[in-house]
């Protein structure tokens, strides 16, 4: 079990200011748009504070067939040491392939197969990172054929074989579960819990029948109740919440941060 | 030794890749309407990015900026290793070669921003 952050926010550039003043008890930074040497103000005031900074990658596609890029791996762990991160992470998916990048989280074929590779793909980079690395559960909007383990029971693999954390994203768990039919409870059972870093929360908009994870629309009741079942099973060492475009008025975001405690208590 | 593994599955992804993405034939197995969903998901997104990057793009092309970006998208996805910026400015590059996009003038070194 790591230790406890609390309640945090995803800090982004256009609410810096805001994340500032809100009652959080850590933040996360995209370690993509960062760079050690210089890091913004914002961050460093926070890191001042004492307030933990975490570095979140979306980039190294550890899901993908090719090997890791060390330069990326290299940026992460630079990051964790530039702001005294206890742990970094990034995702169970893949983002370039063919020669294309996609620009968004891809889900896994859930194959033994598939699974091999990231595995190999998640040792190289635990090798070159100074801090251990927790991966998270993405949203899809599809499903591989041919899959032969439960999303659940993926990433109990993974973790038993890699020893990595986990972060799970409780939006993802919903939007899987609305889209794909992720038993939501099982997936809670299969995962091995002791190992939970922490907790993402976000917002979205079921567009035509499909749930899409926006991170820029409000909170669902629903995922929230995806958190409480969570809770249910385990008192999560974090709980962040996620909020990338259509920043809403400060209040609304504490809102959200009140709404994610009362859920924990 | 992963290798094996590696080359079916990086053809696999590839493949799926190639058909969200580019002008590639669908992947056996999956569902076409899914298929659909995601392609114009992750189209959205591309054009949310380059309409965020490049606010001038999106002014010189006013109401024009949606029906290109799409006719554009497809034959043109973004190449893995280039950077968002430069995916953008890519577009930017190709409106102005159709001729959609007034060139950007020419800075003079006695006019350079300060």
């Amino acid at each position: 079990m790591v230790d406890k952050l609390g309640v945090g926010i995803g800090w982004r550039p256009e609410i810096d200011l805001t994340v500032e003043q809100l009652d959080v008890d850590f933040v996360e930074v995209v370690a993509e748009n960062l760079h050690v040497g210089h890091l913004p103000e914002s961050v460093l005031l926070l890191r001042e504070r004492g307030v933990p900074v975490l570095p979140h990658a979306v980039s190294l596609s550890l899901g993908g067939a090719e090997p890791v890029d060390a330069g990326r791996v290299a940026h992460l762990g630079g990051l964790a040491e530039a702001l005294g991160a206890p742990f970094v992470s990034d995702h169970v998916c893949f983002v370039r392939a063919g020669g294309l990048d996609s620009g968004h989280l891809m889900p896994l074929p859930r194959t033994r197969e598939a699974l091999d590779v990231l595995v190999a793909n998640v040792k190289a980079a635990q090798a070159d990172l100074p801090v251990p690395l927790a991966l998270e559960n993405v949203a899809a909007l599809l499903e591989w054929p041919d899959g032969e383990l439960t999303e659940g029971r993926f990433l109990a693999e993974l973790v038993e074989r890699t020893d990595c954390l986990l972060l799970v994203d409780v939006a993802n768990l919903y939007a899987n579960a609305r889209n794909l039919g992720t038993d939501v409870g099982r997936f809670l059972d299969e995962i091995p819990l002791e190992r939970l870093a922490y907790v993402h929360v976000a917002g979205g908009v079921e567009h035509q029948g499909v749930y899409h994870d926006t991170h820029a629309h409000a909170v669902l009741p629903e995922v929230l109740d995806v958190l409480k079942q969570l809770r249910d099973r385990i008192d999560p060492p974090g709980v962040l919440l996620e909020r990338d475009d259509d920043y809403p008025a400060d209040a609304e975001l504490a809102g959200e941060l009140a709404a994610i405690r009362a859920v924990l208590a | 030794m992963t290798q094996p593994q590696r080359d079916r599955l990086a053809a696999a992804q590839a493949e799926l890749l190639h058909a969200l993405l580019g002008n590639g034939e669908p992947p056996a197995g999956f569902d076409p309407e899914r298929l659909r969903v995601e392609a114009r998901s992750l189209l959205n997104k591309r054009r949310g990015i380059v309409a965020m990057l490049r606010p001038d793009v999106v002014d010189g092309l006013g109401d024009r900026f949606r029906p290109l970006f799409e006719g554009y998208a497809r034959a043109h996805p973004r190449r893995a290793g280039s950077r968002a910026r430069e995916d953008a400015a890519a577009f930017a590059e190709w409106a102005v070669a159709q001729g959609e996009l007034a060139p950007p003038k020419k800075r003079r070194w006695w006019r350079r921003a300060t």
